[in-house]
């Protein structure tokens, strides 16, 4: 496959590849809100007593996706702005099955199939789904034209690919099946980093069976393994039905709820960056306070905490006190403090560069410690191109920049900014410091609700021909 | 160095709103700049970046720059640190004075054309012409576009183009013969009230049919601009700035080609005739005459002022080097660079635009 752009930066604080079991929790918070979701159907009460597996909320305007509660223990609804509280959590033993007449229900409405798919919304492995083009939560009972399994997991630092796998081959390729065994004839394709290791042998000779799996192998560059790059090189359109993108942690989660018919609550979190004085992937539950965890692996007191990677991840709010639902990784960075003295002159040994101006570009590769300083002066674009070569999607930032600069939204909308997949790397190289993917985010939020209002206004327009037509025609009636 | 920050923080309330010295914030600003990063923090994803910034961009041309200043020095002594101190004094002026009146910040772009600018220059022009010129480039040039970034035009290049429309009979008269001492001409001032010996450039020479030795053109043993004529030094310095990435190896590369390519075809299909026998001298020979190396490396190469497209700087360079050619053969000038390097800054949004063209309308069937 041929691949554009892409960039690996180079940052101290890569987790290690081993997993800790965080210590049980006394009180969990679990926020409302993620990435994706907002839980606003609330379905407890303040007080009630739940056991580990119920639903506590679920998201209205994503076919219902649920937040489970990850433990048993007494719901407190108003403690904490934003957050369900749990408290006394315990892990008593999980409800080990969803009720056997609520399935008789399913199986009435939906039949066999639609069963599994009603498992896996409910028992929380749904929300481990991805649109390859939009990001956005697939229907559960769609149909898709592919799903692409990506086992890599290339921004820095989020939970790898290779962590989770760990010991749990079986699990995956149990998962595989069952994920196939949701779709007719379409292909499911096994992305990993090298297709002829011994582990890529282990999974092909366990998959042997199901025809429709490929296995794809891509390089480890990031952001390549982003779904709708993949998507776009596996040459699948747009319009050709949604596209699923799952992960690891998802086929296993599938493994899990279908097989085991077990919630999925547990997750493989990985706590990386400058901050962190023992970089690891930890298990937690959606809800755990994050204070534990900082208590435990962040040294550094006036660090920005980031949800998610160091280019994509956005800071988490002082206010937000447990691990949210769809949370991947937690980076923790030192911010910039001092000013750095005749800094455009030095020598840089230990700095990297997208451009091999410093030093270090005649040494070996090396991890580099990195702050949160913007490295320079906001200055006009200069055209060094370095944001295309970078860009993954394709698409010319710096001229999208210019057209937003001088406020042509069409054309930019014409050089396809849509197709940004909002990596960040135009942003991290730019030597004017433009922040290229803010830029791109807000003209692609723009252009959409353009769009939308079209649409209603067509829509209005439509509904009001309809009615004089309606009234032209009850007035004829009325004359004959 | 915490106490000239501790100055700097000090005085900083005189220069900023409401302070006594506030038209003179971008001055302060950038002496600020100069010695300090700023302390500005990343406020969202991604939340790193890269070192890279373009202090750093300007300072890599001017690391490449300083084998031909230091060869300048010695092959024509103390008078170019004049005209390097006059150059920055008076373009630093211009600039300053735009920033004022903009209210920006002061651009580091100009310390890239204030080095260039002493380097394009026959060794001897007086001084006054020396200011005269880089205000010219850099108001004219730069400032009327909106600075560095949005100027069309290579500013020391217009500089050097008004100069020469201008006082054609001084800028000829200017040249001068560089210095074959061992020591070179270190420690020595030349200049028009001791005026030395002056020396017509070798391609002025070549039109009257005597062509100089290729070796000593490679060297810098020419009389030529005060930095164009050590081939090898630009070269070396070239080459560094190719593996920085802050020149494009690709307009380099097309310019140099194209112009090798066609005098080859010229001498071959003998359209042109040279003293020198053969094929390979005379196209040698033309490589490392007049500006066309400077210019390639360092003027061509201009972010700004060329496309941004990596087709757009194939084409970009091809031009150049074929009007090259043709204005150093066919016209009267005997050095065309200059009026090349022109000619692609006006044509390079036009290869941009279309090669953008192209791109679009193959992105529109994606995804």
């Amino acid at each position: 496959m041929r691949f554009r752009g892409g960039y690996n930066i180079l940052l101290k604080g890569k987790p290690a590849g081993s997993v800790t079991a965080m210590p049980e929790p006394k009180i969990l918070y679990l926020p409302l809100r993620s990435e994706r979701f907002k839980f606003t159907d609330i379905r407890v009460k303040n007080g009630q007593k739940v056991t580990g597996g119920d639903v506590l909320a679920s998201d209205p305007d994503n076919y219902a996706v649920p937040l489970l509660a990850p433990r048993a223990g007494t719901v407190r609804l108003k403690a904490v702005e934003g957050h369900i509280v749990l408290e006394n959590a315990a892990l008593l033993e999980e409800r080990a099955d969803i009720a056997a007449k609520e399935m008789l229900h399913v199986e009435q409405e939906m039949g066999a199939a639609g069963i599994k798919r009603y498992k896996l919304l409910s028992l929380g492995a749904w929300q481990f789904f991805y649109d390859a083009f939009t990001g956005a939560l697939p229907d559960p009972l769609g149909t898709p034209q592919a799903v692409i399994v990506s086992t890599l997991s290339l921004e820095p630092f989020l939970a790898r690919g290779d962590v989770q796998l760990h010991k749990r081959l079986l699990n995956l390729t149990r998962g595989l099946e069952h994920l196939q065994s949701l779709l007719e004839y379409q292909p499911i394709y096994l992305v990993m980093p090298n297709i002829s290791s011994e582990f890529a042998n282990l999974i092909r000779n366990q998959i042997r069976g199901y025809a429709s799996v490929k296995m794809l192998e891509i390089p480890m560059k990031y952001p390549y393994d982003h779904f709708e790059i993949l998507a776009r090189r596996l040459n699948l359109k747009r319009g050709g039905g949604p596209i699923w993108g799952v992960r690891t942690e998802g086929v296993l989660a599938v493994d899990r709820a279908l097989t085991l018919t077990k919630p999925c609550m547990v997750r493989i979190v990985s706590i990386g960056g400058m901050g962190v004085n023992m970089p690891t992937h930890i298990k937690v539950m959606s809800g755990y306070p994050i204070q534990k965890i900082k208590d435990k692996y962040v040294f550094e007191p006036a660090a920005r905490v980031i949800n998610g990677g160091i280019l994509t991840g956005e800071i988490l709010p002082a206010e937000t006190l447990g691990v949210d639902t769809e949370c991947r990784g937690i980076t923790i960075l030192r911010e910039q403090e001092e000013r750095e003295f005749l800094g455009f002159i030095r020598p840089g040994w230990g700095r990297h560069c997208y451009a091999d101006c410093y030093l270090s570009s005649l040494r070996k590769k090396f991890s580099e410690q990195l702050n949160t300083g913007i490295r320079g002066e906001l200055r006009p674009c200069i055209s060094c191109n370095y944001c295309e070569e970078v860009c993954p999607a394709g698409i010319m930032p710096y001229l999208i920049h210019k057209y937003l600069y001088a406020d042509l939204i069409e054309e930019a909308e014409q050089a396809r900014v849509d197709l940004c997949i909002e990596c960040g790397l135009c942003s991290y190289v730019c030597p004017s410091k433009i922040d290229l993917r803010k830029q791109l985010i807000d003209a692609k939020a723009l252009i959409e609700k353009e769009k939308e209002e079209i649409r209603q206004e067509q829509l209005r327009q439509e509904e009001a021909l309809k009615q004089q037509e309606e009234a032209r025609k009850q007035s004829e009636e009325k004359t004959e | 160095m915490k106490w000239l920050l501790k100055i700097i923080d000090a005085v900083r309330p005189t220069f900023e709103e409401g302070g006594k010295l506030r038209l003179l914030n971008p001055v302060f600003g950038a002496l600020e700049h100069f010695f300090f990063a700023p302390s500005t923090r990343t406020i969202g994803a991604p939340h790193v970046r890269d070192p890279l910034d373009l202090k750093r961009v300007m300072s890599m041309v001017i690391i490449a720059v300083v084998p031909s200043v230091l060869a300048a020095f010695y092959f024509f002594g103390l008078r170019f640190l004049a005209m390097i101190i006059v150059s920055y004094a008076a373009g630093l002026t211009v600039e300053a004075i735009f920033a004022m009146v903009r209210k920006e910040g002061i651009n580091e772009g100009f310390f890239v054309t204030g080095i260039l600018w002493p380097l394009i220059l026959p060794p001897n022009l007086p001084l006054w012409m020396v200011a005269l010129g880089v205000a010219f480039g850099v108001s004219i040039g730069k400032e009327l576009f909106g600075g560095t970034g949005r100027n069309i035009f290579n500013p020391a290049l217009v500089g050097r183009c008004f100069l020469s429309l201008a006082y054609p009979k001084t800028m000829a008269a200017s040249w001068v013969e560089p210095s074959h001492k061992l020591v070179g001409g270190l420690l020595t001032w030349i200049g028009p009230p001791l005026d030395a010996v002056s020396g017509a450039t070798p391609l002025a020479l070549a039109k009257q049919g005597d062509m100089g030795s290729t070796a000593h053109m490679l060297l810098g043993s020419v009389s030529g601009s005060a930095g164009e004529t050590s081939a090898i030094l630009i070269i070396l310095g070239g080459i560094f700035l190719l593996f920085t990435r802050v020149a494009s190896w690709r307009t380099v590369v097309s310019m140099l080609g194209s112009f090798v390519i066609l005098t080859g075809a010229l001498v071959l299909g003998g359209a042109v005739k040279y003293p020198i026998p053969g094929v390979f001298g005379p196209v040698m020979w033309h490589l490392f005459a007049g500006g066309l190396l400077f210019g390639a490396f360092y003027m061509a190469t201009d972010p700004v002022t060329g496309p941004t497209t990596n087709a757009g700087k194939w084409f970009y360079g091809i031009i150049i080097g074929l009007t090259t050619v043709l204005i150093r053969n066919f016209t009267g000038y005997v050095e065309g660079v200059t009026f090349a390097i022109l000619l692609g800054n006006i044509v390079a949004p036009i290869l941009d635009e279309i090669v953008v063209g192209i791109r679009i309308r193959r992105l529109r069937n994606e995804g």
